[in-house]
């Protein structure tokens, strides 16, 4: 299998170099790393975190205060890791442990864990989500669940939490002030809460940005809400309208009267925000959404037929058009289609 | 290749990167903490292109930190970190040949806006640097002028399909009616006093908190013969501040946006369209601008509290006419200046609280629900009863405001208010 990386990459943890952005699709490299064993790749800002088919766990990018660093813990029997600029969350087998990112060292010493729990053997549910609840990524790193729901999949915003259990409802709770609970104000909610806006519709995929929430429907429904600040949920944002307004003056002398009236202020009301109810967001031609996947401020879609389309946040060309432009709108990556 | 104000500008950094503070408080991430240390280094090698690029990811990254929580909640040691993030961005700029002064100065207000004091305030030191030539040219930025036109162009075309508009002039036509000027029972009206003194203000106003306008106080502030459109515009025209957009702030539709002062004059005071209005409000403009503190003081009566000077908030209210502050009150004493136009204000005293129905939200709950220009009195019923006092505030005049007591604001003209919060 072939893995490749796009967007911030600074520190050199997609590829060796300093280029913060790379707006195209390459392939991962790392030293000792060969895709056909690679099982996951998790990014962080400054560092990735890569595990291996034999447990174990290579960091690649600012590690210990330096750049460019390629880390290796061997045969940890790592199955899924949870990074993060501060703490880093590793599930292995029969335990889940919390690092402290500032104490690691470049040698790959395995450091004292700050927190750390024992599973049932078991334990097969996908991290986040382990025995009995959840972990997180700030203290106490673990929380617990009513016993009364059936976990099926989890994802972790900023300061949200979203719970997708095994009949395809979708819970929300934490900070809720950019809209990204979905339950139509910007309240936080301390405890798991439905989302009722998407009542009936059984989904099948969640996802979390910073500040905003992506859910796909077993019939391959897209559905987003939250943060818009850059266009994430793929719905006009004011964000893309100011900064397209330079290229805009430049036509001025033109009648504007049967074109979108570009850098005019007055529409101000057609921009979304925040979302704070689930929107249902079309791709192209009514493809069906198969994954979802977030950044903080960006979101990407995988379809059934495997296709690639990305949206939101690009300066750092995390969206991998091959430039460093915002987009409100999906767009497929057309890097990934057949020649 | 360096602009011409690079020089001035390393001359405000310390002579060597030994000397350069760049201790980052405990909450800052360690990559973070790498990248400014490098910019650091950058500077000092005189590699200012990279120097620009780390701050703007340390920008990027610190803005984050900034927008995820509320405001209260952000730590210090991240809007320093953004602070550094403006600078090294700034110090990029400034390498460049030709110096885009606009870019560097919002950078800068970024910085002012968001960030922390760095380095003994170095920001408003580049900034001074920055303005003087500025103020000379910089009345409206060309973008901005294009716009106008571009805007000008379209109205002329609206109005030939609507001659109503047209006006003879070629004047900009108010397209929102002025509120009419409301008119006051002598029962309610607040009274007015010229130039008390101290201990009368104390002994008749403060300790009893009750509510007076001071005429004559503030007759000697600069600001009272300065201040005008194009003098703001020459001032800060370029500064980008935070505004208001919509009629009242428990609208849904209420948001904020950064602009600059050039673009909010253009925008919303000069072109006022009724669908959509601004406000810059609530704004600590003159800690952002020292030129117009100049034009300001602090009343005398303020020394009457028991905080220092340098705890009192002054905010800044500039808006067209017809911007509504919604029935609130503050934690703290408040002398309302006005400086232009007229405003029309009701106030309510605090022990009239429960006929006014506080919002139960935990952000609006110093906020009433009824709407005072269209009270509901079927959900509010009380509210009819409430006991208040009103007064058109005009130039020259402070209205004093006891802490806690419920206000509502309305702008009869363009207007230009101060407030003063002091305990």
């Amino acid at each position: 299998m072939l893995w490749f990386g796009f967007g911030f990459g600074g520190f050199g943890s997609l590829r060796s170099g300093t280029e913060a952005a790379l707006s195209a699709p390459q392939p991962v490299q790392h030293h000792g790393l060969d895709g056909e064993t690679l099982t996951k790749a998790v990014p962080s800002w400054s560092y990735t975190a890569y595990v291996t088919d034999d447990g174990s766990l290579l960091l690649s990018g600012c590690i210990a205060g330096c750049p460019q660093q390629c880390v290796w813990f061997h045969h940890l029997d790592c199955q899924d890791v949870l990074p993060s600029e501060k703490y880093l969350l590793v599930l292995m087998k029969g335990r889940a442990e919390c690092w402290d990112v500032a104490h690691l060292d470049c040698a790959g010493t395995v450091p004292e864990p700050l927190w750390k729990m024992e599973l049932s053997d078991g334990h097969n549910a996908a991290f986040p989500l382990v025995d009995k609840g959840h972990v997180l990524l700030q203290p106490p790193f673990f929380r617990e669940l009513g016993p009364s729901l059936q976990t099926q999949k989890m994802a972790l915003g900023n300061e949200h939490v979203v719970l997708l259990t095994c009949d395809g409802k979708v819970l929300t709770w934490g900070a809720g002030r950019h809209g990204q609970l979905g339950h139509g104000d910007v309240e936080d909610v301390s405890a798991p809460r439905l989302v009722e806006a998407l009542h009936g519709v059984t989904m099948s995929e969640v996802a979390a940005g910073g500040w905003h929430t992506v859910a796909v429907s077993e019939s391959g429904d897209l559905y987003c809400w939250g943060w818009n600040e850059s266009g994430q949920l793929g719905l006009p944002s004011k964000t893309l309208q100011v900064e397209h307004r330079p290229d805009c003056t430049i036509f001025s002398g033109f009648s504007s009267e049967d074109g979108p009236t570009g850098c005019d202020m007055d529409e101000d009301s057609e921009f979304i925000g925040i979302q704070a109810f689930p929107a249902l967001i079309d791709l192209p031609q009514e493809i069906e959404a198969a994954k979802v996947s977030c950044g903080s401020r960006h979101t990407a879609a995988a379809t059934r037929s495997g296709e690639l389309f990305t949206w939101g946040w690009g300066k750092y060309g995390q969206l991998g058009h091959g430039d460093t432009k915002n987009l409100d709108q999906p767009k497929r990556v057309e890097f990934f289609l057949p020649e | 290749m360096q602009s011409s104000v690079w020089p001035q500008i390393r001359s405000l950094l310390p002579p060597s990167l030994e000397e350069f503070p760049h201790q980052l408080g405990p909450e800052v991430d360690g990559a973070i903490v790498v990248c400014v240390k490098e910019a650091a280094v950058c500077v000092y090698t005189c590699d200012l292109g990279r120097c620009g690029h780390l701050g703007e990811m340390i920008m990027d990254y610190s803005w984050e930190k900034l927008n995820g929580r509320n405001w209260r909640d952000v730590s210090r040691d991240w809007r320093i970190a953004y602070s550094y993030g403006c600078l090294f961005k700034v110090v990029g700029d400034c390498g460049e040949l030709v110096l885009d002064k606009d870019k560097v100065l919002r950078v800068c207000d970024m910085s002012l806006l968001l960030g922390a004091e760095i380095m003994d305030n170095v920001i408003s030191k580049i900034i001074q640097i920055l303005g003087d030539p500025l103020t000379k040219d910089s009345v409206r930025t060309p973008k901005s002028t294009t716009v106008l036109t571009h805007r000008r162009q379209k109205r002329l075309r609206d109005t030939q399909e609507n001659p109503v508009d047209v006006e003879p002039n070629g004047q900009i036509p108010e397209k929102i009616p002025r509120p009419l000027t409301p008119v006051l029972c002598a029962d309610t009206t607040i009274p007015t006093v010229r130039c008390p003194s101290l201990e009368h203000f104390r002994h008749n106003y403060l300790i009893p908190q009750k509510a007076v306008i001071l005429d004559g106080v503030i007759d000697h502030w600069p600001c009272m013969k300065k201040w005008s459109i194009e003098y703001i515009q020459k001032v800060a025209g370029c500064r980008t501040v935070p505004v208001e957009l919509g009629s009242r702030y428990t609208d849904a539709e209420w948001s904020q946006s950064l602009m600059t002062v050039n673009e909010f004059i253009d925008n919303y005071i000069l072109d006022q369209e009724p669908a959509r209005r601004g406000y810059l409000a609530q704004h600590q403009l003159f800690e952002q601008i020292r030129e117009l503190k100049e034009d300001i003081s602090i009343p005398d009566y303020c020394c009457l509290g028991e905080g220092d000077e340098d705890e009192i908030t002054i905010n800044a209210w500039f808006g067209p006419a017809g911007t509504v502050s919604p029935l609130h009150q503050d934690p703290q004493q408040n002398f309302l200046a006005q400086i232009v136009g007229r405003k029309y204000l009701r106030l309510y005293p605090v022990s009239e609280t429960e006929r006014l129905y506080p919002f139960d939200s935990s952000l609006l709950h110093n906020t009433s629900q009824v709407d005072i220009d269209n009270p509901d009195t079927d959900q509010f019923p009380a509210f009819a009863q409430a006991a208040y006092q009103e007064c058109i505030l005009c130039p020259g005049q402070i209205l004093f405001i006891p802490v806690k007591w419920w206000h509502y604001v309305k702008a009869l003209d363009i207007s230009f208010s101060v407030s003063f919060w002091w305990s």
